[in-house]
Protein backbone atom coordinates (compact mmCIF):
# COMPACT_ATOMS: atom_id res chain seq x y z
CA UNK A 1 0.00 0.00 0.00
CA UNK A 2 3.05 2.53 0.61
CA UNK A 3 4.80 1.55 -2.26
CA UNK A 4 1.48 2.17 -4.28
CA UNK A 5 0.67 5.65 -2.93
CA UNK A 6 4.29 6.51 -3.44
CA UNK A 7 4.66 5.71 -6.97
CA UNK A 8 1.22 6.92 -7.11
CA UNK A 9 2.02 10.46 -5.78
CA UNK A 10 5.29 10.23 -7.98
CA UNK A 11 3.88 9.28 -11.24
CA UNK A 12 1.09 12.30 -10.48
CA UNK A 13 3.77 14.24 -9.97
CA UNK A 14 6.65 13.86 -12.65
CA UNK A 15 4.97 15.04 -15.60
CA UNK A 16 3.61 17.93 -14.39
CA UNK A 17 6.72 19.34 -12.95
CA UNK A 18 8.30 19.27 -15.79
CA UNK A 19 6.45 22.78 -16.31
CA UNK A 20 6.22 23.79 -12.44
CA UNK A 21 9.31 22.27 -11.64
CA UNK A 22 8.47 23.53 -7.90
CA UNK A 23 9.16 20.98 -4.53
CA UNK A 24 9.49 22.14 -1.43
CA UNK A 25 11.93 20.33 1.12
CA UNK A 26 11.32 20.92 4.48
CA UNK A 27 12.22 18.86 7.78
CA UNK A 28 12.26 18.10 11.69
CA UNK A 29 14.12 16.28 14.11
CA UNK A 30 14.23 15.44 17.60
CA UNK A 31 17.11 13.98 19.25
CA UNK A 32 16.28 12.82 22.36
CA UNK A 33 18.29 11.13 25.48
CA UNK A 34 16.77 9.92 28.19
CA UNK A 35 17.42 7.23 31.49
CA UNK A 36 14.95 6.10 34.36
CA UNK A 37 16.02 5.41 37.73
CA UNK A 38 18.12 2.46 38.96
CA UNK A 39 16.29 -0.89 37.92
CA UNK A 40 13.48 0.64 36.58
CA UNK A 41 11.60 0.74 33.17
CA UNK A 42 9.37 3.72 32.08
CA UNK A 43 7.89 4.68 28.50
CA UNK A 44 10.54 2.59 26.81
CA UNK A 45 13.40 3.80 28.44
CA UNK A 46 15.39 1.50 31.21
CA UNK A 47 18.25 2.88 33.42
CA UNK A 48 20.80 3.25 30.80
CA UNK A 49 21.14 6.41 28.92
CA UNK A 50 19.31 5.84 25.36
CA UNK A 51 19.07 7.72 22.98
CA UNK A 52 17.16 5.88 20.10
CA UNK A 53 13.78 5.75 21.99
CA UNK A 54 12.08 8.81 21.06
CA UNK A 55 15.35 10.33 18.52
CA UNK A 56 13.71 10.83 14.57
CA UNK A 57 14.53 12.39 11.54
CA UNK A 58 11.96 13.14 8.98
CA UNK A 59 11.73 15.11 5.54
CA UNK A 60 8.88 16.31 4.00
CA UNK A 61 8.57 16.73 0.31
CA UNK A 62 5.71 18.99 -0.97
CA UNK A 63 4.35 20.30 -4.61
CA UNK A 64 1.59 22.45 -6.16
CA UNK A 65 0.11 20.91 -8.91
CA UNK A 66 -1.97 23.78 -9.41
CA UNK A 67 -5.84 24.39 -9.64
CA UNK A 68 -6.00 23.41 -6.01
CA UNK A 69 -4.19 20.21 -6.65
CA UNK A 70 -0.78 19.01 -4.26
CA UNK A 71 1.07 16.16 -3.35
CA UNK A 72 3.20 15.89 -0.25
CA UNK A 73 5.54 12.93 1.68
CA UNK A 74 6.77 12.67 4.78
CA UNK A 75 8.93 10.35 5.72
CA UNK A 76 10.22 9.60 9.42
CA UNK A 77 13.02 8.00 10.36
CA UNK A 78 12.71 6.69 14.43
CA UNK A 79 15.48 5.44 16.14
CA UNK A 80 12.98 3.11 18.19
CA UNK A 81 12.95 1.14 15.24
CA UNK A 82 16.35 1.21 14.43
CA UNK A 83 16.47 4.17 12.06
CA UNK A 84 14.15 2.18 9.68
CA UNK A 85 12.26 4.69 7.29
CA UNK A 86 8.16 4.92 6.95
CA UNK A 87 6.08 7.31 5.59
CA UNK A 88 4.00 9.14 7.70
CA UNK A 89 1.78 11.03 4.97
CA UNK A 90 1.74 10.38 1.59
CA UNK A 91 -1.27 11.94 0.39
CA UNK A 92 -2.62 13.70 -2.64
CA UNK A 93 -5.08 17.23 -1.27
CA UNK A 94 -7.26 19.33 -3.27
CA UNK A 95 -9.18 22.05 -2.12
CA UNK A 96 -11.94 22.42 -3.84
CA UNK A 97 -12.63 25.99 -2.27
CA UNK A 98 -11.28 28.19 0.30
CA UNK A 99 -12.94 26.13 3.18
CA UNK A 100 -13.20 22.75 1.83
CA UNK A 101 -10.15 20.20 1.44
CA UNK A 102 -9.69 16.48 0.86
CA UNK A 103 -7.04 13.84 1.31
CA UNK A 104 -6.20 11.43 -0.23
CA UNK A 105 -3.49 8.48 0.67
CA UNK A 106 -1.88 7.90 3.70
CA UNK A 107 -2.00 10.26 6.89
CA UNK A 108 -2.62 11.17 10.29
CA UNK A 109 -5.64 9.56 12.42
CA UNK A 110 -6.75 13.18 13.92
CA UNK A 111 -7.85 11.56 17.08
CA UNK A 112 -6.11 13.85 19.71
CA UNK A 113 -5.50 17.54 20.20
CA UNK A 114 -1.52 17.09 18.51
CA UNK A 115 -2.11 14.14 16.16
CA UNK A 116 -1.51 16.04 13.37
CA UNK A 117 2.18 17.27 14.35
CA UNK A 118 2.41 14.21 16.88
CA UNK A 119 6.24 13.84 15.48
CA UNK A 120 7.22 17.45 15.37
CA UNK A 121 8.42 18.26 18.96
CA UNK A 122 9.18 21.89 18.16
CA UNK A 123 5.52 22.43 17.70
CA UNK A 124 5.08 21.85 21.45
CA UNK A 125 5.87 22.10 25.22
CA UNK A 126 7.00 18.59 26.02
CA UNK A 127 9.05 16.28 24.67
CA UNK A 128 6.38 14.13 23.57
CA UNK A 129 3.15 14.42 23.67
CA UNK A 130 1.94 12.84 27.25
CA UNK A 131 2.21 9.52 26.90
CA UNK A 132 -0.82 7.96 28.56
CA UNK A 133 -3.05 9.81 26.29
CA UNK A 134 -1.11 9.10 23.53
CA UNK A 135 -0.41 5.61 23.60
CA UNK A 136 -2.67 4.01 21.27
CA UNK A 137 -1.02 2.14 17.89
CA UNK A 138 -2.97 3.98 15.77
CA UNK A 139 -1.71 7.33 14.63
CA UNK A 140 -1.76 7.13 10.80
CA UNK A 141 -4.33 5.42 8.19
CA UNK A 142 -4.52 4.99 4.76
CA UNK A 143 -8.00 6.67 3.47
CA UNK A 144 -9.69 9.17 2.63
CA UNK A 145 -10.67 12.80 4.85
CA UNK A 146 -12.38 16.13 4.22
CA UNK A 147 -12.09 18.88 6.03
CA UNK A 148 -14.09 21.87 6.39
CA UNK A 149 -12.85 25.53 7.93
CA UNK A 150 -15.70 27.78 8.57
CA UNK A 151 -16.45 30.65 11.56
CA UNK A 152 -18.57 30.21 14.07
CA UNK A 153 -18.94 33.29 15.88
CA UNK A 154 -16.02 34.53 16.55
CA UNK A 155 -14.33 31.45 16.01
CA UNK A 156 -12.31 29.82 13.40
CA UNK A 157 -13.39 26.49 12.99
CA UNK A 158 -12.04 23.23 11.32
CA UNK A 159 -14.59 19.86 10.76
CA UNK A 160 -13.01 17.16 9.41
CA UNK A 161 -14.50 13.71 8.34
CA UNK A 162 -12.00 10.66 7.78
CA UNK A 163 -12.72 6.64 6.89
CA UNK A 164 -9.85 4.86 6.31
CA UNK A 165 -7.56 1.14 7.61
CA UNK A 166 -4.64 0.96 8.95
CA UNK A 167 -2.09 -2.16 9.68
CA UNK A 168 0.72 -1.41 12.46
CA UNK A 169 3.56 -4.25 13.57
CA UNK A 170 2.71 -4.13 17.26
CA UNK A 171 4.32 -6.07 20.53
CA UNK A 172 2.25 -7.94 22.81
CA UNK A 173 4.12 -9.85 25.84
CA UNK A 174 7.07 -9.99 24.36
CA UNK A 175 5.85 -11.54 20.52
CA UNK A 176 5.62 -9.16 16.99
CA UNK A 177 2.09 -9.54 15.62
CA UNK A 178 0.18 -7.44 13.16
CA UNK A 179 -2.50 -5.49 14.62
CA UNK A 180 -5.47 -3.95 11.85
CA UNK A 181 -7.57 -1.34 12.34
CA UNK A 182 -10.35 -1.75 9.56
CA UNK A 183 -13.64 0.19 9.20
CA UNK A 184 -11.97 3.21 10.94
CA UNK A 185 -14.68 6.02 10.72
CA UNK A 186 -14.33 8.96 12.48
CA UNK A 187 -14.65 13.23 12.83
CA UNK A 188 -13.30 15.67 15.09
CA UNK A 189 -14.23 19.54 15.44
CA UNK A 190 -11.80 22.46 16.65
CA UNK A 191 -13.11 25.71 17.48
CA UNK A 192 -9.78 28.15 17.81
CA UNK A 193 -10.26 31.96 19.18
CA UNK A 194 -7.40 33.67 19.61
CA UNK A 195 -6.23 32.41 23.02
CA UNK A 196 -8.87 29.58 23.38
CA UNK A 197 -8.41 26.19 21.36
CA UNK A 198 -11.18 23.45 22.40
CA UNK A 199 -11.94 20.10 20.49
CA UNK A 200 -13.63 16.87 20.05
CA UNK A 201 -13.12 13.77 18.43
CA UNK A 202 -14.59 10.36 18.25
CA UNK A 203 -14.11 7.50 15.76
CA UNK A 204 -14.68 3.60 16.10
CA UNK A 205 -13.11 0.64 14.80
CA UNK A 206 -12.71 -3.05 13.39
CA UNK A 207 -9.75 -3.63 15.51
CA UNK A 208 -7.77 -7.31 15.13
CA UNK A 209 -4.85 -8.43 17.18
CA UNK A 210 -3.79 -12.15 16.20
CA UNK A 211 -2.67 -13.78 19.25
CA UNK A 212 -0.75 -17.01 18.66
CA UNK A 213 -2.86 -19.78 19.63
CA UNK A 214 -6.00 -18.25 19.78
CA UNK A 215 -7.89 -21.05 18.06
CA UNK A 216 -6.93 -23.62 20.88
CA UNK A 217 -7.65 -20.49 23.33
CA UNK A 218 -10.79 -20.38 21.80
CA UNK A 219 -11.75 -24.69 21.45
CA UNK A 220 -10.06 -25.24 24.58
CA UNK A 221 -12.62 -22.79 26.75
CA UNK A 222 -15.39 -24.21 24.68
CA UNK A 223 -15.50 -27.55 26.00
CA UNK A 224 -15.73 -26.21 29.49
CA UNK A 225 -19.40 -25.99 30.62
CA UNK A 226 -19.69 -22.01 31.59
CA UNK A 227 -17.12 -20.91 30.15
CA UNK A 228 -17.63 -21.47 26.43
CA UNK A 229 -17.17 -17.48 25.95
CA UNK A 230 -14.10 -16.95 27.77
CA UNK A 231 -12.27 -17.63 24.82
CA UNK A 232 -14.13 -15.61 22.37
CA UNK A 233 -13.24 -12.60 24.92
CA UNK A 234 -9.82 -13.51 25.22
CA UNK A 235 -8.97 -12.91 21.50
CA UNK A 236 -9.37 -9.76 19.83
CA UNK A 237 -11.02 -10.52 16.00
CA UNK A 238 -12.45 -7.91 14.04
CA UNK A 239 -13.49 -6.51 17.69
CA UNK A 240 -15.18 -3.05 17.25
CA UNK A 241 -13.42 -0.14 19.82
CA UNK A 242 -14.87 3.34 20.06
CA UNK A 243 -12.67 5.99 20.82
CA UNK A 244 -13.88 9.51 22.19
CA UNK A 245 -11.81 13.06 22.67
CA UNK A 246 -12.23 16.03 24.28
CA UNK A 247 -9.26 18.56 24.86
CA UNK A 248 -8.48 22.24 25.12
CA UNK A 249 -5.57 24.93 25.03
CA UNK A 250 -5.24 28.19 26.70
CA UNK A 251 -2.61 30.57 25.50
CA UNK A 252 -3.02 33.58 27.55
CA UNK A 253 -0.27 35.93 27.54
CA UNK A 254 2.70 33.51 28.85
CA UNK A 255 0.27 31.75 30.65
CA UNK A 256 -0.95 28.11 28.73
CA UNK A 257 -2.79 25.86 30.17
CA UNK A 258 -3.60 22.26 28.14
CA UNK A 259 -5.95 19.23 29.25
CA UNK A 260 -7.42 16.55 27.02
CA UNK A 261 -9.23 13.56 27.73
CA UNK A 262 -9.62 10.24 26.05
CA UNK A 263 -12.34 7.29 26.38
CA UNK A 264 -12.06 4.13 24.16
CA UNK A 265 -14.92 1.36 24.98
CA UNK A 266 -13.92 -1.90 23.51
CA UNK A 267 -16.64 -4.45 22.73
CA UNK A 268 -16.28 -7.91 23.64
CA UNK A 269 -12.36 -7.69 24.24
CA UNK A 270 -9.87 -8.62 26.76
CA UNK A 271 -9.87 -4.79 27.42
CA UNK A 272 -12.88 -3.26 28.83
CA UNK A 273 -12.78 0.41 28.83
CA UNK A 274 -9.56 2.80 28.57
CA UNK A 275 -9.49 6.15 30.43
CA UNK A 276 -6.77 9.10 30.21
CA UNK A 277 -5.82 12.19 30.97
CA UNK A 278 -3.22 14.54 31.68
CA UNK A 279 -3.38 18.68 32.25
CA UNK A 280 -0.27 20.85 31.88
CA UNK A 281 0.15 24.26 33.09
CA UNK A 282 3.20 26.58 31.80
CA UNK A 283 4.60 29.66 32.68
CA UNK A 284 7.07 31.68 29.64
CA UNK A 285 9.66 33.33 30.97
CA UNK A 286 10.62 35.28 27.59
CA UNK A 287 13.05 31.98 25.58
CA UNK A 288 12.18 29.83 28.64
CA UNK A 289 8.77 28.02 28.84
CA UNK A 290 8.71 25.66 32.33
CA UNK A 291 5.32 23.55 32.71
CA UNK A 292 4.10 21.11 35.27
CA UNK A 293 1.77 18.08 33.55
CA UNK A 294 -0.52 15.82 35.79
CA UNK A 295 -1.81 12.89 34.02
CA UNK A 296 -3.82 9.85 35.12
CA UNK A 297 -4.36 6.33 33.05
CA UNK A 298 -7.17 3.95 33.63
CA UNK A 299 -7.39 0.61 31.37
CA UNK A 300 -10.00 -1.60 32.75
CA UNK A 301 -10.29 -5.62 31.98
CA UNK A 302 -13.57 -7.32 31.07
CA UNK A 303 -15.06 -8.71 34.14
CA UNK A 304 -15.18 -11.93 33.44
CA UNK A 305 -11.15 -12.53 34.03
CA UNK A 306 -12.03 -12.04 38.10
CA UNK A 307 -14.12 -15.53 37.05
CA UNK A 308 -11.56 -17.88 35.80
CA UNK A 309 -11.88 -21.39 37.23
CA UNK A 310 -8.26 -21.12 39.32
CA UNK A 311 -7.85 -24.09 41.67
CA UNK A 312 -10.03 -26.84 39.71
CA UNK A 313 -7.53 -28.96 38.12
CA UNK A 314 -3.52 -27.77 37.16
CA UNK A 315 -5.21 -27.99 33.38
CA UNK A 316 -7.65 -25.40 34.16
CA UNK A 317 -5.00 -23.58 36.29
CA UNK A 318 -2.71 -23.57 33.39
CA UNK A 319 -5.32 -22.18 30.33
CA UNK A 320 -6.32 -19.64 33.13
CA UNK A 321 -3.53 -18.12 34.00
CA UNK A 322 -2.91 -18.05 30.13
CA UNK A 323 -6.38 -16.16 29.34
CA UNK A 324 -5.17 -14.20 32.64
CA UNK A 325 -2.35 -12.59 30.55
CA UNK A 326 -3.55 -11.86 27.59
CA UNK A 327 -6.61 -10.03 29.82
CA UNK A 328 -4.64 -8.30 31.39
CA UNK A 329 -1.65 -7.08 28.84
CA UNK A 330 -2.65 -3.72 28.75
CA UNK A 331 -4.11 -3.43 32.50
CA UNK A 332 -3.24 -0.19 33.69
CA UNK A 333 -3.84 2.01 36.94
CA UNK A 334 -1.30 4.72 36.95
CA UNK A 335 -0.63 8.94 37.57
CA UNK A 336 2.36 10.56 36.61
CA UNK A 337 4.12 14.28 36.87
CA UNK A 338 6.46 15.63 34.46
CA UNK A 339 8.07 18.58 35.33
CA UNK A 340 9.68 20.43 32.18
CA UNK A 341 11.27 23.59 30.93
CA UNK A 342 11.93 24.53 26.73
CA UNK A 343 14.18 27.06 25.95
CA UNK A 344 14.19 28.08 22.69
CA UNK A 345 17.80 29.15 22.21
CA UNK A 346 18.06 29.48 18.39
CA UNK A 347 15.81 30.80 15.46
CA UNK A 348 15.02 27.09 14.38
CA UNK A 349 15.56 24.97 17.72
CA UNK A 350 15.43 24.03 20.80
CA UNK A 351 16.44 22.47 23.87
CA UNK A 352 14.08 20.27 26.67
CA UNK A 353 14.24 18.78 29.76
CA UNK A 354 11.38 16.99 31.46
CA UNK A 355 12.03 14.65 34.65
CA UNK A 356 9.09 12.52 35.25
CA UNK A 357 7.72 10.16 37.92
CA UNK A 358 4.87 7.76 37.20
CA UNK A 359 3.08 5.76 40.45
CA UNK A 360 1.67 2.63 38.98
CA UNK A 361 -0.86 1.46 41.39
CA UNK A 362 -0.79 -2.20 40.24
CA UNK A 363 1.94 -3.20 41.35
CA UNK A 364 2.68 -0.41 43.88
CA UNK A 365 5.66 0.77 41.80
CA UNK A 366 7.18 4.42 41.11
CA UNK A 367 9.65 5.21 38.64
CA UNK A 368 11.24 7.99 37.77
CA UNK A 369 12.72 8.98 34.06
CA UNK A 370 14.55 12.19 32.95
CA UNK A 371 14.90 13.00 29.63
CA UNK A 372 16.72 15.84 27.23
CA UNK A 373 15.85 17.05 23.77
CA UNK A 374 17.17 18.66 21.23
CA UNK A 375 14.28 19.64 18.46
CA UNK A 376 14.50 21.48 15.53
CA UNK A 377 12.61 22.82 12.29
CA UNK A 378 13.74 23.10 8.98
CA UNK B 1 14.45 38.32 41.50
CA UNK B 2 15.35 36.58 38.50
CA UNK B 3 11.68 37.06 37.32
CA UNK B 4 12.09 40.72 38.36
CA UNK B 5 14.70 41.05 36.59
CA UNK B 6 13.52 39.89 32.84
CA UNK B 7 9.89 41.56 34.48
CA UNK B 8 12.07 44.97 34.21
CA UNK B 9 14.14 43.96 30.93
CA UNK B 10 10.50 43.36 29.19
CA UNK B 11 9.43 46.62 30.02
CA UNK B 12 12.78 48.36 28.95
CA UNK B 13 12.51 46.70 25.68
CA UNK B 14 9.03 47.49 25.02
CA UNK B 15 9.53 50.93 25.93
CA UNK B 16 12.08 51.75 23.61
CA UNK B 17 10.78 49.81 20.70
CA UNK B 18 7.85 52.14 21.15
CA UNK B 19 9.88 54.95 21.21
CA UNK B 20 12.46 53.78 18.26
CA UNK B 21 9.85 53.71 15.87
CA UNK B 22 5.94 52.86 14.88
CA UNK B 23 4.59 50.50 12.62
CA UNK B 24 2.34 51.15 9.75
CA UNK B 25 -0.06 48.01 8.52
CA UNK B 26 -0.20 48.90 5.02
CA UNK B 27 -2.47 47.77 1.87
CA UNK B 28 -2.59 48.97 -1.41
CA UNK B 29 -4.18 52.20 -2.58
CA UNK B 30 -7.25 50.23 -4.28
CA UNK B 31 -7.92 48.42 -1.17
CA UNK B 32 -11.34 49.84 0.18
CA UNK B 33 -11.95 46.76 2.39
CA UNK B 34 -12.59 47.22 6.16
CA UNK B 35 -10.33 45.37 8.12
CA UNK B 36 -10.84 44.31 12.03
CA UNK B 37 -7.60 44.01 14.08
CA UNK B 38 -9.00 41.18 14.73
CA UNK B 39 -8.85 39.93 11.06
CA UNK B 40 -5.35 41.50 10.37
CA UNK B 41 -3.97 39.13 12.73
CA UNK B 42 -5.90 35.80 11.13
CA UNK B 43 -4.48 37.25 7.72
CA UNK B 44 -1.40 37.25 8.98
CA UNK B 45 -1.65 33.94 10.62
CA UNK B 46 -2.89 32.27 7.55
CA UNK B 47 -6.79 31.92 8.77
CA UNK B 48 -8.54 34.83 6.79
CA UNK B 49 -7.86 34.07 3.20
CA UNK B 50 -9.87 36.80 1.74
CA UNK B 51 -10.80 40.28 1.46
CA UNK B 52 -14.54 41.00 2.33
CA UNK B 53 -14.97 42.20 -1.14
CA UNK B 54 -13.96 38.31 -1.80
CA UNK B 55 -10.29 39.19 -3.05
CA UNK B 56 -8.18 36.60 -1.89
CA UNK B 57 -5.37 38.26 1.15
CA UNK B 58 -1.42 37.82 -0.01
CA UNK B 59 0.31 38.80 3.48
CA UNK B 60 3.57 39.71 3.01
CA UNK B 61 6.51 39.62 6.03
CA UNK B 62 9.87 41.15 6.52
CA UNK B 63 12.78 39.17 7.15
CA UNK B 64 12.50 37.63 10.42
CA UNK B 65 14.22 38.84 13.35
CA UNK B 66 13.93 42.47 11.91
CA UNK B 67 12.67 44.95 14.52
CA UNK B 68 9.94 45.60 12.66
CA UNK B 69 8.53 41.98 12.31
CA UNK B 70 9.57 40.81 16.13
CA UNK B 71 7.43 44.39 17.02
CA UNK B 72 4.69 43.34 14.56
CA UNK B 73 4.40 39.70 15.99
CA UNK B 74 4.30 40.73 19.19
CA UNK B 75 1.90 43.44 18.80
CA UNK B 76 -0.69 42.00 16.32
CA UNK B 77 -0.56 38.31 16.40
CA UNK B 78 0.69 38.62 20.48
CA UNK B 79 3.38 35.78 19.72
CA UNK B 80 7.05 35.56 20.00
CA UNK B 81 9.32 34.38 17.03
CA UNK B 82 9.36 31.19 18.73
CA UNK B 83 5.92 30.80 19.23
CA UNK B 84 5.05 31.87 15.35
CA UNK B 85 7.60 29.46 14.27
CA UNK B 86 6.00 26.54 15.98
CA UNK B 87 2.66 28.29 14.96
CA UNK B 88 3.81 27.88 11.15
CA UNK B 89 5.46 24.52 11.69
CA UNK B 90 2.26 22.77 12.58
CA UNK B 91 0.33 24.06 9.60
CA UNK B 92 3.97 23.39 7.60
CA UNK B 93 4.19 19.80 8.57
CA UNK B 94 0.35 19.04 8.70
CA UNK B 95 -0.06 20.56 5.04
CA UNK B 96 -2.20 23.61 5.78
CA UNK B 97 -0.15 26.19 4.86
CA UNK B 98 2.84 27.46 3.93
CA UNK B 99 4.68 30.29 5.80
CA UNK B 100 4.16 33.43 4.28
CA UNK B 101 6.23 34.80 1.56
CA UNK B 102 9.70 37.06 3.41
CA UNK B 103 10.82 40.24 1.70
CA UNK B 104 13.82 41.48 2.36
CA UNK B 105 13.55 44.86 3.33
CA UNK B 106 10.42 47.47 4.16
CA UNK B 107 11.41 49.14 0.19
CA UNK B 108 10.39 46.09 -0.99
CA UNK B 109 7.42 45.54 1.38
CA UNK B 110 6.30 49.08 -0.23
CA UNK B 111 6.78 48.24 -3.60
CA UNK B 112 5.35 44.79 -3.33
CA UNK B 113 2.03 46.44 -1.71
CA UNK B 114 2.13 49.48 -3.76
CA UNK B 115 2.16 46.89 -7.32
CA UNK B 116 0.15 44.16 -5.56
CA UNK B 117 -3.81 45.00 -5.47
CA UNK B 118 -4.66 42.22 -2.89
CA UNK B 119 -1.39 42.43 -1.22
CA UNK B 120 -1.17 43.46 2.77
CA UNK B 121 2.03 43.98 4.95
CA UNK B 122 3.26 46.42 7.34
CA UNK B 123 6.92 48.57 7.36
CA UNK B 124 8.48 51.28 9.87
CA UNK B 125 6.22 53.94 10.00
CA UNK B 126 8.93 56.58 8.87
CA UNK B 127 9.31 55.11 5.06
CA UNK B 128 5.30 55.27 4.46
CA UNK B 129 4.43 56.80 1.35
CA UNK B 130 1.54 57.77 -0.56
CA UNK B 131 1.81 54.88 -3.03
CA UNK B 132 0.20 52.52 -0.52
CA UNK B 133 -2.48 53.02 2.21
CA UNK B 134 -1.98 53.14 6.19
CA UNK B 135 -4.53 51.17 7.57
CA UNK B 136 -3.32 50.84 11.14
CA UNK B 137 -0.55 52.44 12.66
CA UNK B 138 1.22 50.81 15.76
Amino acid sequence: MKKTLLALSLGMALPLTAVHAEISFNGFANIVAGKASSGDTQWGYDDDVDFKQDSLFAIQASTDLAEGLSATVQIISRGEDDWDTEFEWAYLAYDVNDQTRILLGRQRAPMYMFSDYLDVSYAYPWITPPEGVYDLELSTYDGLSASYNFTLGEFDSTAQLFLGSETNEIEILGTEVESEFDKIYGGSLTLNRDWLTVRAAYLTTDLSLPAPGADQLIAAWQTIPGFETIGDEATIDEEQAKFAEVGFQIDYNNWLLIGEYTHIDYEQMPLDTEESMFITAGYRFDTVLVHLTYGQDENEVNGNVNRLPFGVSPELDGLSAVTEQTFRFREQDSSYYTLGARWDFHDSAALKIEYSRRDNDLINQDTNLVRTALVTVF
Amino acid sequence: MKLLKSLTLCLCVSVSSLAAAETAIIVNPANANAISDNDISRAFLGKLKKFSDGQSIEAVNTKANSDTRVAFEKMVLKKSPAQVKAYWSKRLFTGKGKPLQELASDAEVLNFVASTPNAIGYVDASVVNDTIKVIKTL
